[in-house]
C-alpha cells in the first residue's frame, strides 16, 4: 500500500476567470496541506470554487497562480498518480464495466496478465464481481458509481479526488456508498480529497473538513473531526461539528435566528 | 460485502444478435404482413375480374411464370449477380473512402477546410448527372456504375462520420485526458465509438440508396443487370417481366435494409434508446 505517499501541498493558489472582460476571483490565497493517507472533505456553498480547486489538483487546468505539489513535486498535467471520481459516473457507454476499468490502465505499463488481475481485484473491491461484461446503461446509479471508483483506484494512485461522487444518488444508496468509501479508503490507504455539498457526508467520512466560502472563493476554516469510526451521525459531538460547519458556510445563522 | 444490485437480468449482454432480434421477428412480423397480403389479394382480384387489362397488369400467376421463364431460359440470375456486384463494390469503396476522409476531416479543421468547397460542389451534382461523362471515360460496363454509385454512397457517410466525431462529448474527451490517453487512443477508444451511431445510420441509408441507384444506372447504360431488364421489358411491353423485376428490387431493398438494421443493432448493443 502507499500510506507513505500521497501528501498534497497547495500554496497560495489563485484562479481567475474573465467574465465579459472583468476578472472574477474564483479562488484566492488557498493554502492547504493534506497528509499521506488522510481523508479530507471540502465543503462550501455553490460557487465557492471547490470543484475548480479539484480540477486544478487533477491537472485539467494549468492556468492558475501559486503551487500545487504532490509529495513535494509540482504537478503538471494529468497523471495516473491522481485518480478522480466525477459526479456523473462517466463510464464510457460503449465499453463494458471491465473495459472501462481497464481503460485507465492503457498507459500504466503493466503486462496483460497483471492488468487483468488488477482490474478483477478492483472490481471485487467495489463489490461488482459478476458484472464485468455489463454495459453502463444496465447498471443502477450506485453500481455505476462503484465502477467509477474502481476505475479511479485501479492505477493505484497516490491520491483519489472525489468530485461530489454521491451527489446524484438517492439517500439510501448514498449512505451505503459512504460506508463503502470508508472501507475502501482503509483497504487501499490512499489519500482522499472529497468535494461535497453534503455536510453530514463530509463529517462522517473525513479526518478533516475544509470549509470554503465564495466571493472570493477561499478557505475559511479547517475543522478536524476527531470522532472514532464508525461514527454516530446522530450523536451530540457530530451535531456540534455540523453546527460549526454550517455556521461557517453562513447557512445556520438563518435557521436558528 | 455483498449487495443485491437491482439489475435487468435478461440475457441482454450475451451479445447474441439473434436473441435481440427474436421479439421483432415474432409478433411484429405478423402485423407487418397484413398490408402486403391485402395488396396481394387486391392484385389477384384486379387480375381475376379484369379491372385492368392483362397487358398493363399481369396476374400474380403470370408474373410467377415469367419469373420462372426468366430464371431458367434467360439469364435472370446472371443479371441479378451483376447488379448485386456493382452495388457491393460501390458501397464498399464509397463508404471506406468516406470513413477514412470523414475521420480525417472530423479530427482536423484544416482537413475539413481543405476538402470543404470541393466536396460541397461535387455533392450537389447528382450521381446520375455524372454518369454520361464517366461512361464516356470508362465505357458502359460495370466500372462507370461503380464509380457513380460510390460517389452517392460517399457523401452521406462522409458527412455523418465528420459530424459524429465532432459530436463526441467534451466530458469523455476530458476523461481521456485524465486517463492520460494518447491521441491515437483518444481516437480509437473515445472519438470513433462516439461517431458510430451516426455512421451506422448513414451506412444503412446509403446502402438502400446504392441499390436504388443501380437500377437507374443500368437503365441508362449497359446491357445487363436488373435495371437493364426492367427498361427492356417496358420497351418490349413484357409487363410480366417488368413486374418480376419490380418485385425483386423491392425484396432485395427490404433485405438490405434488414441486414443493415441487424448490423446496426449489434454494433450499437451498448446503446439504450427508445424501443417504441
Amino acid at each position: 500500500m502507499t500510506t507513505n505517499q500521497g501528501s498534497v501541498d497547495i500554496r497560495n493558489v489563485a484562479k481567475q476567470y474573465h467574465v465579459d472582460g472583468r476578472p472574477l476571483n474564483v479562488l484566492t490565497n488557498v493554502n492547504l496541506h493534506v497528509a499521506p493517507g488522510e481523508f479530507i472533505s471540502i465543503v462550501g456553498p455553490s460557487g465557492c470554487g471547490k470543484s475548480t480547486l479539484l480540477r486544478l489538483i487533477l491537472g485539467l487546468d494549468a492556468d492558475y497562480g501559486g503551487d500545487i505539489l504532490l509529495d513535494g513535486e509540482p504537478i503538471s498535467g494529468t497523471s495516473l498518480d491522481r485518480g478522480i471520481v466525477f459526479q456523473d459516473h462517466r463510464l464510457l457507454p460503449w465499453l463494458t464495466l471491465e473495459g472501462n476499468v481497464q481503460l485507465a490502465l492503457e498507459n500504466a505499463g503493466l503486462a496483460k496478465a497483471a492488468k487483468r488481475q488488477t482490474v478483477a481485484d478492483h472490481i471485487r473491491l467495489v463489490g461488482l464481481q459478476g458484472f464485468e461484461s455489463v454495459y453502463p446503461h444496465q447498471l443502477s446509479g450506485g453500481m455505476a458509481q462503484r465502477g467509477a471508483i474502481a476505475r479511479g483506484l485501479v492505477t493505484r494512485p497516490r491520491i483519489l479526488l472525489l468530485d461530489e461522487p454521491l451527489g446524484a444518488l438517492d439517500a439510501l444508496t448514498r449512505l451505503r456508498l459512504q460506508e463503502e468509501l470508508v472501507r475502501i479508503w482503509k483497504a487501499e490507504g490512499v489519500t482522499m480529497i472529497l468535494v461535497t455539498h453534503d455536510v453530514d457526508e463530509a463529517i462522517y467520512l473525513s479526518d478533516r473538513v475544509v470549509v470554503m466560502n465564495s466571493d472570493p472563493g477561499r478557505i475559511v476554516e479547517e475543522i478536524p473531526v476527531n470522532l472514532p469510526r464508525p461514527r454516530d451521525r446522530t450523536g451530540a459531538a457530530f451535531g456540534d461539528i455540523k453546527r460549526r460547519v454550517l455556521g461557517l458556510m453562513g447557512e445556520y445563522d438563518l435557521e436558528v435566528a | 460485502m455483498t449487495t443485491s444490485p437491482n439489475i435487468d437480468t435478461r440475457p441482454r449482454w450475451t451479445g447474441a444478435v439473434l436473441g435481440r432480434l427474436r421479439p421483432r421477428l415474432g409478433s411484429g412480423t405478423a402485423i407487418g404482413l397484413i398490408l402486403p397480403l391485402g395488396l396481394f389479394i387486391l392484385w389477384q382480384l384486379a387480375a381475376t375480374y379484369q379491372w385492368v387489362a392483362p397487358v398493363f397488369l399481369p396476374s400474380p400467376l403470370a408474373t410467377a411464370t415469367a419469373f420462372w421463364t426468366m430464371l431458367t431460359r434467360q439469364h435472370l440470375l446472371n443479371d441479378f449477380i451483376v447488379s448485386i456486384s456493382i452495388v457491393s463494390q460501390a458501397f464498399i469503396y464509397g463508404s471506406a473512402l468516406a470513413l477514412v476522409l470523414g475521420i480525417a476531416a472530423g479530427l482536423s479543421r484544416r482537413v475539413e477546410q481543405f476538402f470543404g468547397p470541393t466536396f460541397d460542389t461535387i455533392r450537389h451534382i447528382p450521381g446520375i448527372a455524372w454518369l454520361p461523362l464517366i461512361v464516356l471515360w470508362l465505357g458502359i460496363g460495370a466500372p462507370a456504375k461503380v464509380v457513380v454509385i460510390a460517389k452517392s454512397v460517399f457523401f452521406p457517410v462522409f458527412l455523418n462520420t465528420l459530424q459524429g466525431i465532432r459530436n463526441a462529448e467534451k466530458r469523455y474527451v476530458e476523461l481521456a485526458e485524465v486517463l492520460t490517453l494518447t491521441r491515437w487512443q483518444l481516437i480509437r477508444r473515445v472519438l470513433l465509438p462516439s461517431a458510430v451511431p451516426s455512421i451506422m445510420v448513414s451506412l444503412r441509408y446509403s446502402a438502400g440508396l446504392a441499390w436504388a441507384l443501380v437500377v437507374v444506372a443500368e437503365g441508362l447504360s449497359g446491357l445487363e443487370g436488373i435495371g437493364f431488364l426492367i427498361f427492356r421489358a417496358q420497351g418490349l411491353l413484357l409487363t410480366d417481366q417488368l413486374v418480376v423485376c419490380m418485385v425483386i428490387i423491392g425484396l432485395v431493398g427490404f433485405a438490405i435494409d434488414r441486414i443493415m438494421y441487424a448490423l446496426q443493432r449489434h454494433v450499437l448493443r451498448w446503446k439504450q434508446g427508445f424501443d417504441g
